[in-house]
């Protein structure tokens, strides 16, 4: 058979019908790859959106903008939008999109959970953003304290939707985590052995572990606050019993864990990203893998830290301040490893560099207003005051945004066919870069002046103002920044270059499939002779007698978990609807469970039963799934 | 490589134009997975019970709870992995319709374990419920969110009992049965924890040995 025929074959196998069907029922991972990056970038708008108005309102001083009701339920729903919907969604949608092609497999290990997750996300933003259009949006922060948030002072709907779209997003979280691990560990190509993994392999593994013990906790909490709420029960009342200190050891037992979790494949990303622009291997590849693994399982034991002002003994204080210090140790490992590969090679200064380099130096700012506050007299200083804002942006858009956006600039390419345009982006990444540090640069200086956070004005005549107008005005140069970007990418799907398979000149598999991928992402299964696949002699797609096709049905290989050696073909799944069905069914579970509508519930429980049969129930050999 | 691929020979023929067995593994993964998170949430609601039993004097267990029937319910549950486990090794040996009546007594056993269930929470309500305190609330929502995972077990256990076969197939879901009862063995060990966490202890506070 000709290499053409075998490619129409493998399109009649692996090709979602293009209906309206097709768009519901497709269990490609490059489709809903896309469609978490989309989602993502949504909620990173929504939650901008209320930022900006944030910054509005403390412009100047006293002013009213907003109420403080209305500023409180803008502030908490910046952070929840920021932190849940949109920081850790965009890097799986990345990672969605990129890892089988990076392992050279033809789809996820579990395709039609991760339709599921997918849509299970979607509805829980959904479920989320209910609460402000019914204008009772949960106002407690992203944290949400108890007893601030018992029914006794928030009588309204707000923190139902909170407890209970987290516990609904932790589901999406959990069934990714294990699609992750599975993927990676069993469905990577001959030769892909575990020391020859690219590094954004290596963070998005560790995360999925991290996820796997610590979303719990989040579900856990959120369990016990809706029965306080609403069942009667005493989890945080002291009169009866009960210890509000208990949400905030569940709720940070899985937030420090968290932190890691939006935060280390996005230098896996950065990992990626710096070797191919600086035109050789990283350096001390073993370290910086290590490096992130290390920092996945320390970060379970730091998060008292975000508690040193609630009183603990000198012990549990000093345990977790060194934790915290010997994190910074491992962030400092990759920090090193990517300025000594830069130092090495001979840079290429594309936009994804630019935005890679960036960050690199927010990081290295937010670190260290990290390890300040991670110094226990210095963190009882600023606690609650915006230096800590300042620190959590710092990381989060330096860790987070700014890798994002140069991930973006790195594979966009590669989804759409086109290449962005060069010299729009470098204007948006100098607007961001300077917005983003005039408008929270000062936030450190008024934080030790000691304006607390999260309070919706400030008096005139403390010398807060000038700052506080500054900070607002680099606030909106970002966020041009952000808009410049988001039109040059959708500009660029008409009028951009065609980028060509391998427009880098990079070093990994997912740049050796066709610009966008075609449905079967590869007509041969490559196999893999080093770390650098496509810079090194060894010809990937060698396979004269066509032994590596696959053409019967929707297969792929799968392989031994160190070694990648093959031992065994899977067969994918076929479109279907059940899992879009299903995530139907739980959303309407939990919509039932706010308003505590228990038939409702009842029926919906049912709903997810009976569908989920549907789902799993064996079809018999040949017949197309429905 | 080989020898891997042999170690499958027998359960899967070799699929058409590979020169592959068939993989039926990835659905275990998953499972080993789903425990390994849902048994982190037993251990934190474990760790809230012991955080709010370290409030001291606002901690009340006026009367440690009756161990007979929860050692009753133990034993049911236990016996029950057992017959599981027998039912999975039949499958093995090919012999269907001995595995799908072990499954039937295991749903069997289980259903009788929510009946001793439903008579204990009845004897223990008169003298504690979710809303007299905090040890309450957290006692009743550790045993019913157990109540839930055997519930779930059952509903799993049922599908597998009504499925129309047990033989290999080449599609998926290929060892549905194996997976099932990793779970249902799960839900029995969170069992033993919460009668020797919840049950024992507390007795042995207070009465001694």
């Amino acid at each position: 058979m000709s290499s053409t025929a075998i490619a129409e074959k493998l399109k009649s196998e692996w090709e979602t019908p293009r209906s309206l069907w097709g768009k519901l029922a497709t269990v490609d991972h490059k489709e809903i790859g896309i469609r978490y990056i989309v989602t993502a970038m949504v909620f990173l708008i929504l939650g901008g959106i209320e930022a900006l108005i944030l910054r509005v309102q403390l412009f100047r001083p006293e002013q009213a903008v907003v109420s403080p009701e209305m500023y409180d339920q803008l502030f908490s729903m910046h952070g929840i939008t920021m932190i849940f919907w949109y920081a850790q969604p965009i890097l799986s949608g990345f990672a969605v999109y990129v890892i089988p092609l990076m392992i050279g497999s033809r789809d996820m290990a579990f395709s039609r959970l991760n339709a599921f997750t997918y849509w299970v996300y979607l509805l829980s933003g959904i479920l989320l953003y209910i609460a402000p259009c019914m204008g009772q949006a949960p106002h407690a922060g992203w944290f949400s304290y108890l007893p601030y948030t018992g029914t006794r002072y928030s009588p309204e709907y707000g923190l139902d939707f909170y407890a209970l779209s987290l516990i609904l997003f932790t589901i999406s979280m959990t069934g990714g985590a294990i699609n992750f691990i599975v993927t990676i560990m069993r469905m990577r190509a001959p030769g892909l052995t575990i020391n020859r993994m690219p590094l954004f392999l290596y963070s998005t593994f560790t995360i999925s572990w991290v996820s796997i013990f610590a979303m719990p906790a989040l579900t856990a909490a959120c369990v016990f606050m809706e029965l306080d709420r609403r069942w009667g029960t005493h989890f945080f009342s002291i009169a009866d019993g009960g210890n509000p200190l208990l949400w905030q050891q569940l709720f940070w037992f899985f937030g420090h864990p968290w932190v890691y979790i939006i935060f280390l494949p996005a230098t896996g990303m950065l990992s990626m990203i710096i070797p191919v622009f600086s035109r050789r291997p990283i350096v001390g590849y073993h370290w910086v893998a290590a490096a992130t693994m290390l920092t996945g399982a320390v970060g379970f034991s730091v998060w008292l830290h975000h508690m040193f002002t609630t009183g603990m003994s000198d012990m549990a204080m000093s345990f977790f301040s060194a934790g915290s210090m010997l994190i910074s140790i491992f962030t400092t490992i990759q920090v090193f490893a990517w300025v000594a590969t830069m130092w090495k090679g001979r840079l290429v200064m594309t936009t994804s560099m630019l935005y890679a380099v960036g960050s690199i130096a927010l990081l290295v700012i937010g670190g260290l207003s990290g390890s300040f506050t991670g110094i226990i007299p210095v963190d009882w200083q600023v606690h609650n005051t915006y230096f800590v804002v300042a620190h959590i942006h710092y990381v989060l858009i330096g860790s987070n945004l700014f890798p994002v956006f140069a991930a973006f600039y790195y594979w966009l390419p590669k989804m759409t066919g086109r290449l962005s345009n060069e010299t729009v982006g470098k204007w948006s990444f100098w607007l961001m870069f300077i917005g983003f540090n005039v408008g929270f640069f000062p936030m450190h200086i008024v934080g030790l002046l000691g304006m607390p956070r999260r309070i919706y004005t400030y008096p005139a005549g403390l010398g807060l103002q000038p700052l506080n107008m500054i900070e607002t005005i680099g606030a909106f140069v970002l966020g041009i920044g952000i808009l410049v970007s988001i039109v040059n990418w959708f500009t660029s799907l008409r009028t951009g270059a065609i980028a060509g398979k391998n427009p880098w000149n990079a070093d990994t598999l997912e740049w050796d499939t066709d610009s966008p991928p075609e449905p079967y992402s590869v007509v041969h299964i490559p196999t893999v002779a080093s770390r650098h696949p496509l810079w090194d002699e060894h010809d990937e797609s060698y396979d004269p007698d066509n032994e590596r096709v696959f053409d019967h049905g929707r297969l792929t290989l799968v392989s031994t978990w160190l070694d990648a050696e093959p031992y065994a073909i899977s067969k994918m799944p076929e479109e279907t609807i059940s899992p879009l069905l299903v995530s139907l069914a739980l959303f309407g579970f939990f919509l039932a469970l706010v308003f505590q509508q228990m038939w409702l519930v009842l029926a919906s429980f049912v709903c997810v039963l009976l569908l989920s049969y549907y789902w799993l129930w064996p079809r018999p050999e040949g017949e197309e799934v429905a | 490589m080989a020898s891997i691929a042999q170690a499958h020979e027998p359960r899967f023929p070799r699929q058409p134009g590979t020169g592959y067995p068939l993989d039926d593994n990835r659905g275990t993964w998953g499972m080993w997975l789903t425990i390994a998170t849902e048994a982190t949430l037993f251990v934190l609601l474990f760790s809230s019970y012991f955080f709010l039993e370290n409030n001291k004097d606002r901690w009340h267990i006026d009367e440690p709870p009756k161990m007979h029937l929860a050692f009753i319910m133990l034993a049911i549950l236990v016996a029950s992995s057992f017959v599981l486990h027998w039912g999975e090794k039949q499958l093995k040996l090919e012999r269907y319709l001995r595995a799908r009546l072990a499954l039937g007594v295991t749903i069997l056993m289980g259903l009788g374990f929510l009946a001793v269930s439903a008579a204990e929470y009845l004897d223990h309500w008169k003298e504690l419920t979710p809303y007299s305190d905090s040890y309450g609330s957290i006692f009743y929502t550790i045993v019913s969110f157990h109540a839930a995972h055997v519930i779930v077990g059952l509903l799993i256990l049922s599908y597998t009992l009504v499925m129309p076969r047990y033989s290999p197939a080449l599609r998926s879901p290929y060892r549905p049965y194996h997976v099932a009862s990793l779970y249902w063995h799960f839900v029995d060990t969170v069992w033993i924890f919460i009668v020797g966490l919840l049950y024992v202890m507390p007795n042995v506070r207070v009465y001694g040995f």
